[in-house]
């Protein structure tokens, strides 16, 4: 299957489930009732139909040069998706931690992490110290120039 | 002139000294984000958004401005030095650019660029002074049904501009207007797509999707990039300028050029990539040796950087007087003026005059104080292409969770924030192009406002849409940009087709 084509497919169902939620809208209780699904509705339409000319377009690009040159979707779990899947882990737990360690320990922990998976683990004095530095001078930027309050760090005087 | 006389006023607001120390900071700061790979003007401005939050809004647009010609002054340094454009609309820069740093003329490149940037930028802001009256004024005749014209013809004109698969574009737009969709209805107060969420009631800020998709999914893709190594930057440059006869070859590139990268700046869903390859083309078309193109033709490089830079101010009319954001950097600022409680449009012209012209002359003042720091500093400013991708990375994403915090105060916008960043990553897997999404999530609310309103004024009949000339006209624009661009292949196909026939 080509990349166009599984696009093509994901579109179609994010089209049809769009267009489902779309019809089971509540009713407004002022006006029309069905003002507030229409533009949604017609959303969903076109998404479907823009999901089956796609489609289309594949399929029949896939007749005219069967077996040529055609591009396959390859999934690879290489380096690349692992730093990335890492990376999404990492920013779910410093939400986590964000409001409840404060700004400067979960920054320090979230950026140190990154700085360690871009770098690896064999410089980890500099990305401890480019990680401190990095949330302290944002912390105090915003803080204390900006008027941006970010989430206070317990046990720290500032 | 009323244009004239308000201009005046507008200098003395952009000639007060915060404001040229604000245009300054940010032109600096633009600058040095635009050299970096892979971080362009949108990305800058949406990293250094939170900035301005507690800035007054004619502070906080002069700022934005500042980082947003900055970007494009700065885009082109790495295109020119490490073949390794900042962003789209400095891709045309390495074509000649490159060349001639290897032919170890990049002091003249990179003092042709900020020249030319220059003299775009300011030949653009002198037409922008003269158009944005007459349009803001022709605007306000617009109902709701013009406007909703307005958007499809917007929306339209751009998914059908990107590259490659234009249905793509389109499935890009219909997710942004999706997207637009969730929270409560602002008319009949019902919950859509809220998923019982309760953060969801107030609708998914478009701010948050903005730097998830730009800055979070950069540092996605930029995994991929980080193993391949780094080119070496020329660091120590003779005199940064050029000569009297490479001035001679680029004058008149840079004055046709200018005015072209406006108008087509000032279309919805061009902007500087098309702008400065169209002024790229049009120089080797007009070249009396098109054989030096691509191999380091002085006018190669200054024609795109006039034609983009010129964009940049031409994209700011429909966003400024119509609220319709021509690029996603103007979508952004878009977003950062809506968030200043502006709502852009021909009546922000009327209302907040200081604002708009205010911002009009700092962008004189900008181009000003760029072409100082550009040309003398840039062998100082160019260092920063060797800060490894490794310490950069790390740091935009840190800047990106600390501005989607600011917006709202709220760590929900966190998920929201990962979310779309894998959602604008998957985009990028599959060739789908993320600026017609960032648009019509902009847009969209206000889109569907205006056609509730229409369809309400017209008591459900949709004929109201197609009732007056502007918005017959209108919708006679959006057919023809989706259609053009079909047609031309068909043409461009026969042609194909006839000669290898004959």
């Amino acid at each position: 299957m080509s990349i166009s084509l599984l696009t093509g497919l994901i579109t179609f169902i994010i089209g049809m489930s769009y267009t489902l939620a779309a019809v089971h809208l509540p009713e407004a209780s002022v006006g029309r009732a069905h003002e507030p699904k229409l533009f949604p509705l017609a959303l969903g339409a076109l998404m479907i139909i823009l999901s089956i000319s796609l489609i289309s377009q594949e399929l029949i690009k896939k007749g005219q040069k069967e077996k040529s040159n055609y591009e396959k979707v390859v999934f690879k779990f290489d380096t690349h998706i692992k730093n990335i899947v890492l990376t999404v882990l990492n920013a779910l737990v410093y939400s986590f931690l964000f409001a409840k360690a404060g700004y400067v320990i979960s920054t320090f922990l979230f950026t140190g992490l990154e700085l360690l998976l871009f770098s690896g683990t064999k410089k980890w004095k500099s990305c401890a110290l480019i990680a401190i530095s990095f949330s302290l001078v944002i912390y105090i930027l915003f803080n204390k120039l900006l008027g941006v309050y970010l989430p206070m760090t317990p046990f720290i005087w500032f | 002139m009323e244009s004239l006389s308000l201009l005046m006023h507008g200098f003395t607001v952009a000639l007060e000294p915060m404001n040229i120390m604000w245009v300054t900071i940010g032109g600096v700061l633009g600058t040095i984000i635009g050299m970096l790979p892979g971080l362009g003007p949108a990305t800058g401005v949406a990293v250094l958004l939170p900035l301005t939050f507690t800035m007054g809004p004619v502070a906080a647009l002069i700022t934005m401005g500042g980082v947003y010609y900055g970007a494009m002054f700065g885009g082109s340094r790495a295109s020119i030095l490490i073949n390794t454009p900042g962003d789209g609309a400095a891709v045309a820069a390495t074509f000649d650019g490159y060349p001639m740093t290897l032919k170890g003329k990049a002091e003249a490149a990179l003092a042709i660029s900020a020249i030319a940037s220059f003299i775009g930028g300011i030949i653009a802001t002198v037409i922008m002074v003269f158009v944005s009256m007459p349009v803001a004024r022709f605007a306000i005749k617009f109902g709701p049904a013009e406007y909703f014209m307005l958007f499809v013809f917007a929306l339209a004109a751009t998914a059908s501009m990107t590259e490659g698969n234009r249905v793509k574009g389109f499935i890009s737009m219909t997710l942004g207007l999706m997207i637009a969709t969730v929270g409560i209805d602002g008319q009949s107060g019902v919950k859509r797509f809220t998923l019982g969420i309760l953060e969801l009631q107030s609708g998914i800020d478009f701010l948050i999707v903005i730097i998830a998709v730009y800055a979070l999914g950069e540092v996605f893709k930029s995994f991929k990039n980080i193993a391949e190594g780094k080119k070496k930057v020329q660091k120590n440059f003779g005199k940064i300028w050029i000569s009297g006869k490479e001035w001679k070859r680029s004058v008149w590139p840079i004055l046709r050029s200018s005015p072209l990268g406006f108008f087509i700046g000032a279309l919805p869903g061009a902007g500087g990539t098309m702008a400065a390859l169209m002024a790229y083309n049009n120089e080797k078309q007009m070249s009396k040796h098109p054989e030096e193109f691509g191999k380091g033709a002085i006018e190669g490089v200054a024609a795109p950087e006039a034609a983009n830079n010129a964009a940049s101010v031409g994209a700011m009319i429909p966003m400024l007087t119509l609220g319709i954001p021509g690029s996603g950097t103007t979508a952004v600022m878009m977003g950062a003026l809506l968030m200043l409680g502006l709502q852009p449009g021909p009546l922000l012209f009327q209302q907040q005059s200081t604002i708009i012209w205010g911002l009009i002359a700092s962008m004189f003042i900008g181009n000003i104080i760029l072409a100082v720091v550009n040309i003398p500093l840039a062998g100082v400013l160019v260092r920063v292409l060797s800060v490894p991708p490794r310490i950069l990375y790390p740091i935009v994403l840190g800047l990106s969770f600390v501005g989607a915090y600011a917006i709202s105060y709220s760590v929900m916008d966190f998920y929201l924030l990962i979310l779309f960043g894998i959602i604008g990553f998957i985009m990028s897997l599959v060739d789908i192009p993320a600026t017609p999404m960032i648009l019509a999530v902009i847009v969209g609310n206000n889109m569907e406002q205006s056609f509730r309103r229409a369809y309400k004024i017209a008591d459900g009949d949709m004929g109201i849409f197609l009732s007056s000339s502007i918005s017959i006209v209108l919708f006679a624009l959006a057919i023809i940009s989706i259609l053009y661009p079909v047609v031309k292949s068909i043409i461009i196909k026969n042609k194909a087709g006839k000669r290898t026939a004959s």
